[in-house]
Order: C-alpha cells, then structure tokens, then sequence
C-alpha cells in the first residue's frame, strides 16, 4: 500500500523560479527512502509540502489515501514527524524537557506516558542529564539529539529526517542510524534527507533531486553506482564503488574482489 | 604566536549555581604562518567554546588567552579599555549555525558588514562581495536577495561568504561543511586550502569528517570532555588506540584499506593515502 502519493507537485516562494517542479512519488508503507541532492535542490521544500507547512501550487499529495488540504492537515500531520535542518526551528520550550514534550503534548498524550516517554527517549539519545537545561545552553549536536529525542517520542508512523545527524560525531551518528534501522524493521516509513552516501546506503530507495526537478529514482543499490546521476547532483561514489569503477576501466575482471568491494560500499 | 592559551578554564554560568564546565586546563599554541589545523572531538566536549576564546566572544575564567599581544583573562575589559575589533578583524570566525551570523535584509549588505565595520569602504567592499560570493559557489543573483530565505547549504556558504570578505589572518569556521553537498564541501576546502597555501594564511576548522581531517589538515586537536587530549599529526592520530573513546572514526582510505586486507587476507606493502594509491596496490596484489 501506498502510505504517501506525490502528483505533479510544483512550487515557488518567488516568481517565475520554480523550488519544485512536477515532483512525483510514490512511497510504500514500511519503505524507507532517501532524498539526495545539491543545496537549494528541494528537498526541504518537498518536506514541508508533504507536512503542509507550505501549500503547493500545483499537484497532490496523499498520506495514508487522504488528499492534503486545510481541512485535513491536522489529521494528517499526526501521522508524520519531521526533524528539522536547523533545531532551533522546533524549540519552543522553556526546558530540553519541554521541547521533548512539545510533540506528544500536539498528539494529546497522556501526562504519565509522557513523562515515561521523555525518560525513555532522552536516555535513547543520551541527554538524559541535560532535562532542565534551555536549548541555547547546548552545544549543536547537542540540539540535534534533542530534536530527535522529541520527534521519536512521537511514535508516528511516517517519520522525516531532514540533515538530521549533520552535526552528530561519528559513533553519535552511527548510533541514531542503527535505531532508524530497528524503527524501520518494526514497520515505520522513513524519509531521511542527506549529504552523506553512507547514509543512504541503508534505504530502499533513493530519490535525487536536481533544480526542483527529480533528477532520479530508483533501487539504492542501482542509484549508488550510477556515477553520471551523483555527479548532476553534486553527489560523489563511495570509496569501494570509486574502486570498481577503477576496476572496470583497467579491464580486471575479479568477481570475488568486485563481491568484496559492493559488500564493503553497503556497510557490511 | 598569534594565539596562545595557557591553562585556559571555562565554565557556563548557570542560575542554579552549578556552573558547567566547558574547558579544563586547555593550553595551546597557533600560528598565523600557514597552519591547516581541524579541531575535531564528540558532541559537548568543548570546540565550539574553545574557538569563540580565540576572538575574546568569551573570555576564560582561569588563565589566559593571548591574542596578538593583547592579554584576555576574566576581567579584561569589563570598562572597555582594549579595543576587541582589530583581533576579529585579524581572527574571523565563522558560527556553527549560520543563521547566528545572518541578521540584514540581503546578503550582499551582510556580506560587505564585515569589513565595512573594519573601515573598508563601501565600493571596496561590494567588490569584494562580488568576488567572495562566487568562491562559495554562488552567484551574484543571491546578493540581492534575503539571507533568511534560503537554504540550509545555501545560508552556510553566505555566512562563510562573510569571512572571507573580512580577509583575515587567521580563519577559524566551525562545522562549515556540514550541510553542504559533497561537491560544495569539496570545493570549500580546495578553497580554504589555497588561502592556506597561496597567502600563508592559517586555517581552523571544526569538523566531525574524518576524510576532511585526514586530506587537509596539518595538525589536529581533539577535544574530550573538556579537556584537549590530541595535539599532533593526523596520520599518527588515527594509530591512537584512543579513537575510538573519543568517539571519532577512521577516514575511509584508511577503513577500507584495513577491512579489504582483513578479507582478502593480505598486507599491502604500503598505507596508501587516497583511492588512486589503493588502486595501485590492489592490482599489485590481483
Ligand atoms: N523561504 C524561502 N524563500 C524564498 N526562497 C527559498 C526559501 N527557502 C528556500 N528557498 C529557495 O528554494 C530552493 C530550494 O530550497 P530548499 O531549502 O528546499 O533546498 P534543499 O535541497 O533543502 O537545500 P540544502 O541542502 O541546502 O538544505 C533554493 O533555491 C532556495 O534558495
Ligand atoms: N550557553 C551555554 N550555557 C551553558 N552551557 C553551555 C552553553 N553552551 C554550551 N554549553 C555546554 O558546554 C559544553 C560544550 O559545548 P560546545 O558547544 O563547546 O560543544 P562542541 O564540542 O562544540 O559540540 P558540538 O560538536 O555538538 O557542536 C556542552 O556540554 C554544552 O552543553
Ligand atoms: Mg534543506
Ligand atoms: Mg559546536
């Protein structure tokens, strides 16, 4: 089943300058997808189309077979949660502990739950002893796992990341990974938006954007190796994928090695 | 040394009387001589505060930070004796989160701010806005338009736009890579890289990308817990067994190597430094 449906979808904040142009997709309940491209390409245009923070010129958008409009967006933005680029656009609390709050207080939940909740998932993040602090006394990967943190506790079904571990350190970004992953496993749709091809890798698929068109879409396995289409987009291969390439125009042709290089460009 | 701190401590202020400690005992030397140093270490451990120290944004609360002759320690300048703005002139930082930096309505006047502050007339400075606006890889139709409608990637070449208007001697930008494509991160760095080289200028950059660390840097110095626990060569760095405590990674040349020997049960005869040296070798070996 289709959990999200994009038609035609464009867009501009300005005149005559298109930020999206005749996107489509289809998402898949359960899928997780990743959305690549240069800067100012769309892609957190396309998140806050698909949330309803800004409103399309043109298209539809479904989420979970329901067409966006004003009268549905409420309904519908219970079902997505989206981290934000920058984490200070989600801070409106006083407290870490309030803007880890603020997201379940939307969706009505129950006092005891969330106070359980903010437990469980500032610990997932670890800043569990940063709850009274404000949000302008943390450091910036700081911010982000708080973003997290709030966006997680939520238990939406679909949920969007847009650059959301950019400022992580590395062992903090691979752990906010491995939990996207069990989130995926356990059925969530997952929408990552990034830089990095080594986050990527985990998708189903990729979608890239180029200029506010959709320069791409397909198997992340196929769109990884695609050089041409990465390069349109300011992307660049993985080391081991550079390596294959290199292989194929020297003529070498060691099947075992090749195997060894595309296991080690998908992480494993 | 244009820069020196001697056992440097820092501690936020805080209400409730707890005050947090940020930097502990830091001491540090850097040179205005064409350094390309990358400040790197975990989430919290103190680089954003430390490098607001190296402009006198934040003055320590223990020891000394001497820049350019001019001594800050925690009372310096509480009746603002020392004038600050020739040091940001000479020691331009550029903010982790651009938007800290972006406050007029276009950009070309958020760009040409800087140095105009610092006394370069306007002409000059919408020249150099001209200029500077193209090496972040944008183009003069963004001059006329507002820095707050743009975006993540966009915002962050602007705000290092601003920088390097100012011409300083000593560049220090924190994260200035995150939020940027792969090809834009590559050409900040060949850029930043040529201010390096070309006007022996010295570069500081925060970054949590190891290949960045690896390819550019001449020196790196890792931040945990407060405390500066690295000061040294990278290559030698990513030997530490303490990488991983630090919770830092290996750069891919040197991960990929290693797990590529691991499962074609070999040794190169050599550590090669970038994928064409690696290629080499493995076809020594097929
Ligand atoms: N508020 C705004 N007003 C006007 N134009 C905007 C605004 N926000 C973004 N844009 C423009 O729309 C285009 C798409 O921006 P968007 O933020 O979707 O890009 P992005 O792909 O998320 O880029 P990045 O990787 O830099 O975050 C860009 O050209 C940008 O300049
Ligand atoms: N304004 C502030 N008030 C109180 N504490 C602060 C403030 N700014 C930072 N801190 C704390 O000081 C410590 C160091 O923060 P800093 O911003 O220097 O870290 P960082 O190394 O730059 O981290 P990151 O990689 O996440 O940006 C953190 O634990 C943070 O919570
Ligand atoms: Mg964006
Ligand atoms: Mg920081």
């Amino acid at each position: 089943m289709n959990i999200i449906e994009i038609t035609d979808l464009s867009f501009s904040y300005r005149e005559d300058v298109d930020a999206l142009h005749n996107v489509n997709l289809t998402i898949k309940k359960g899928e997780w997808i990743s959305v690549l491209g240069h800067n100012g390409s769309g892609k957190s245009t396309l998140a806050k189309l698909i949330i309803g923070l800004l409103k399309a010129d043109s298209g539809d958008i479904f989420v979970d077979g329901i067409l966006l409009t004003e009268e549905t967006v409420h309904e519908i933005r219970r079902k997505i949660g989206i981290v934000f680029q920058n984490p200070d656009n989600q801070f409106v609390g006083v407290t870490v502990e309030d803007d880890i709050a603020f997201g379940m207080e939307n969706l009505n939940f129950d006092r005891l739950d969330m106070i359980k909740k903010i437990d469980e998932f500032s610990k997932k993040v670890n800043m569990n002893e940063y709850l009274k602090k404000e949000p302008h006394e943390l450091s910036g990967g700081q911010k982000q796992r708080v973003a997290i943190a709030g966006i997680l506790a939520m238990d939406t079904d679909i949920i969007i990341f847009d650059e959301a571990t950019a400022m992580l350190d590395p062992k903090g970004r691979e752990s906010i990974m491995e939990y996207i992953r069990e989130l995926n496993k356990e059925g969530k749709t997952i929408i990552t938006i990034t830089h990095d091809m080594k986050e990527a890798v985990n998708s189903d698929r990729i979608i890239i954007l180029k200029d506010g068109e959709v320069l791409a879409i397909g198997e992340t396995n196929t769109i990884l190796n695609d050089k041409e289409t990465l390069n349109a987009s300011n992307l660049e291969l993985l080391l081991p994928l550079k390596l294959l390439y290199k292989l194929d125009e020297a003529n070498i042709k060691n099947e075992k090695v090749k195997d060894i290089l595309w296991q080690l460009s998908l992480n494993k | 040394m244009a820069i020196k701190f001697e056992q440097v401590s820092f501690q936020y202020p805080s209400f409730d009387g707890k005050n947090f400690s940020a930097l502990e005992n830091i001491n540090l030397e850097i040179s205005d001589k064409g350094e390309f140093i990358t400040l790197i270490g975990e989430t919290g451990s103190g680089k954003s505060t430390l490098v607001q120290h190296m402009n006198a944004l934040l003055r320590p609360n223990t020891g000394s930070v001497t820049i350019y002759g001019i001594k800050i320690e925690k009372n310096t300048n509480k009746n603002k004796k020392i004038k600050l703005n020739p040091l940001r002139q000479k020691v331009g930082l550029v903010f982790q989160f651009p938007e800290y930096q972006l406050f007029e309505e276009t950009v070309l006047k958020d760009i040409i701010f800087g140095p105009k502050n610092f006394g370069v007339k306007e002409d000059e400075a919408i020249k150099r806005a001209k200029e500077v606006i193209k090496h972040v890889g944008l183009t003069e139709d963004y001059l006329g338009r507002s820095p707050f409608n743009l975006s993540g990637g966009e915002q962050k070449r602007v705000s290092i736009a601003g920088i390097l208007a100012m011409e300083p001697d000593i560049l220090v930008l924190d994260e200035p890579t995150s939020g940027l494509d792969p090809k834009g991160r590559d050409a900040l760095l060949e850029l930043f890289t040529n201010i390096h080289k070309k006007l022996n200028k010295t570069i500081i950059i925060i970054t949590h990308d190891m290949n960045t660390v690896y390819k550019y840097a001449s020196r790196v110095v890792v931040m945990h817990d407060a405390k500066l626990v690295y000061d040294g060569l990278p290559n030698m760095l990513f030997m530490d067994e303490n990488i991983e405590k630090w919770n830092l990674d290996l750069p891919d040349i040197i991960g990929i190597t290693k797990q590529l020997e691991a499962k074609l049960d070999i040794t190169f005869t050599k550590k090669p430094h970038n994928v064409n040296e690696l290629f080499e070798l493995m076809k020594g070996v097929l």
